[in-house]
């Protein structure tokens, strides 16, 4: 659940900063979280801050930037929030202007709590997994998939690619699973990119128990 | 009256199921809704439908009302525009009529509840007599105090803080609050009067009696009149739209109330329209909630041209119907409509009607914004939804400083 924090940026240099003082819960949140709060079709900018800059404070050029920010790159938060603080004080040092947003469109700090709870789907074959990624929720696929990738000690791991390697003797699947280049994807589209990778090892019909 | 199952052929037999859960493992408590009116407006609308269904899921819920004389809704009022940010002569008699009015409510109140959620300004004050009553004190704002009147605001800000936690409708209204603050999104009730589908038939029936031909394609703007939704914009965008392209317009809005402005705006509005056939200024009465449904439905565009905005829950019910929307870039209609995915966003007459233009050449287009519209509310805006919030608030206040909960 999102928890605003009554703290906004009005231009770059506020963003950056409240990028040294926040908690890293709220990087987490801009980063990540944010796409379940509001879940739109089509993911033009990955991340709030690239959101930001394209539509508040209109600097295409920084919007740019902020895209191709990977934060699984790194290995945690804090070195996450230390390279978005590298980049906004590089562009920032050419700048002969700081880039301001109108009224009105400010950015607005927020974090979120989570509540995770057992749901009664449970899969125990592939083709049972497939069944119930169709049913369970986008929170759940946000989950698993998701946060699991900053959850799990291992990089790049979700909950799902973890779980067919465990049972499963699937290299390949578990590899083009954990290849999805999931930043760039909303959680409606990873669920069909999950089910298309896993299809072909179930025959043609998804529903299908091995 | 709907139950819970109800909603499962909508938003999927899991969202039910995970509602149920959640009541579960929250168990039987107490929770009481207080506001100041139990008919009109948004707030009462939504508490009709979740009081039961909250019941439904196990909770001991009530819903209670402050009473006040006419000077006290006054004085609300002038709290009201303060938080919307107007200027406004907030006075010291204002603010203890406004306190006694409260301390009154608390004597006659006789609720004790776990949770006690206060709705807006009107009852914020109850928490220093009762606090004893509640466990748990909640204040909802559904207000945009995203830039309140300081002296309001500093008034305000005081009882407020008191609070164990409160709730915004988006991150822009919150406020620098010595408690946890949460978002919660104003939802609709796809069962509802408003939103429930229609057959052909009765959306005809209501076409004939409100005497609207579907000669031509329709655009509708549904919305008071009131300057912020900016009727008359809607009408000079509809005469560039015009040039071009044939379609009529129809600006449905309710009964205009003893507000003067109301008043004004519709006289305005009625003259801008004169002698234009194809513009019809329907005004309806506060409840012809059916009328609307069946104006969203036949509409083939639908507007919402605010300048300012809280939400815009007009919006919302027009993406439900599977509508290509239109609207002000202002408040949460920014949240609700993507261009070119969900919807278009203007600032201008011009942009207006440019995009009332783009969608009537492209019908297409038109029909996958709909599409796309109405799957961003069954995920985000649906009553639902707003169930599943209030559960999770309630576990959240049961579990302080955690971030993540395992239940």
């Amino acid at each position: 659940m999102s928890s605003p924090l009554g703290l906004k940026a009005v231009n770059l240099r506020e963003l950056l900063q409240a990028l040294h003082e926040v908690d890293e819960a709220v990087i987490h949140y801009h980063l990540f979280q944010s796409r379940l709060a509001i879940g739109q079709p089509e993911v033009e900018y990955p991340n709030d801050f690239a959101l930001w800059a394209a539509n508040s404070l209109q600097d295409a050029k920084l919007a740019e930037k902020l895209s191709s920010f990977d934060p699984f790159d790194y290995e945690n938060l804090g070195e996450v929030r230390q390279a978005i603080i590298d980049l906004l004080e590089e562009y920032l040092w050419d700048l002969p202007y700081i880039p301001w947003a109108r009224p009105g469109l400010e950015l607005h700090f927020c974090e979120a709590s989570t509540v995770v709870m057992r749901s009664d789907i449970c899969a125990h074959t592939l083709g049972e997994f497939c069944d119930s990624l169709s049913q369970v929720g986008l929170d759940s696929v946000y989950y698993h998939f998701f946060e699991a990738r900053l959850r799990l000690e291992e990089k790049g791991v979700d909950d799902f690619s973890y779980w067919i390697e465990t049972n499963f003797d699937l290299p390949d699947l578990v590899e083009a699973i954990r290849g999805i280049d999931s930043y760039f994807y909303n959680l409606k589209e990873i669920r069909s990119a999950l089910l298309g990778l896993i299809k072909p090892y179930l025959g043609d019909d998804c529903g299908r128990t091995e | 009256m709907a139950g819970l199952s109800d909603y499962a052929p909508i938003v999927g037999a899991e969202v039910i199921g995970q509602l149920e859960r959640l009541a579960e493992r929250l168990g039987p408590r107490s929770l009481v809704h207080i506001n100041s009116t139990r008919s009109g407006g948004g707030v009462a609308e939504i508490l009709h439908r979740a009081v039961p269904l909250l019941q439904q899921l196990g909770l001991e819920t009530s819903w209670e009302i402050i009473q006040g004389d006419p000077f006290f809704f006054a004085i609300t009022k002038t709290m009201h525009n303060g938080l919307q940010g107007e200027k406004v002569n907030f006075t010291q008699a204002m603010m203890d009529h406004y306190l006694e009015v409260n301390r009154e409510n608390a004597r006659s109140f006789k609720w004790n509840a776990e949770f006690v959620l206060l709705h807006d300004p009107q009852p914020a004050p109850l928490i220093r007599e009762m606090r004893p009553q509640g466990k748990y004190w909640i204040w909802r704002c559904h207000i945009d105090a995203s830039r309140p009147n300081f002296q309001v605001w500093r008034f305000l800000r005081e009882i407020v803080s008191e609070y164990d936690a409160s709730v915004f409708s988006m991150s822009q209204f919150a406020q620098d609050l010595p408690h946890p603050q949460y978002l919660i999104r104003p939802s609709i009730d796809p069962l509802s009067q408003k939103n429930r589908e229609l057959t052909e038939e009765e959306i005809k029936a209501v076409l004939d009696r409100l005497e609207i031909e579907r000669d031509k394609p329709i655009i509708l703007q549904v919305s008071r009149f009131d300057s912020f939704k900016d009727p008359l914009g809607v009408i000079s965008a509809f005469r560039m739209v015009r040039r071009h392209t044939p379609c009529k317009l129809v600006l449905a809005g309710g009964e205009a109330t003893d507000d003067p402005e109301g008043a004004r705006i519709f006289a305005e509005v009625q003259e801008a329209a004169q002698g234009e056939p194809d513009i019809q200024v329907l005004l309806l009465p506060a409840d012809a909630h059916h009328e609307i449904n069946a104006l969203q439905r036949a509409a083939d565009i639908i507007v919402q041209k605010s300048t300012r905005e809280g939400f815009g829950l007009t919006v919302t019910e027009a993406m439900w119907k599977g509508k290509p929307v239109i609207g002000g870039a202002v408040g949460g209609i920014v949240l609700q409509l993507q261009d070119y995915n969900t919807g278009f966003l203007v600032h201008t007459p011009e942009g207006c009607a440019f995009r009332i233009r783009y969608l009537l050449h492209r019908p297409e287009m038109a029909r996958r914004l709909g599409q796309l519209a109405r799957e961003l509310v069954r995920s985000h805006f649906l009553i639902t939804r707003t169930l599943r919030d209030y559960l999770t608030l309630m576990i959240l206040l049961d579990n302080p400083g955690k971030r993540l909960i395992e239940l």
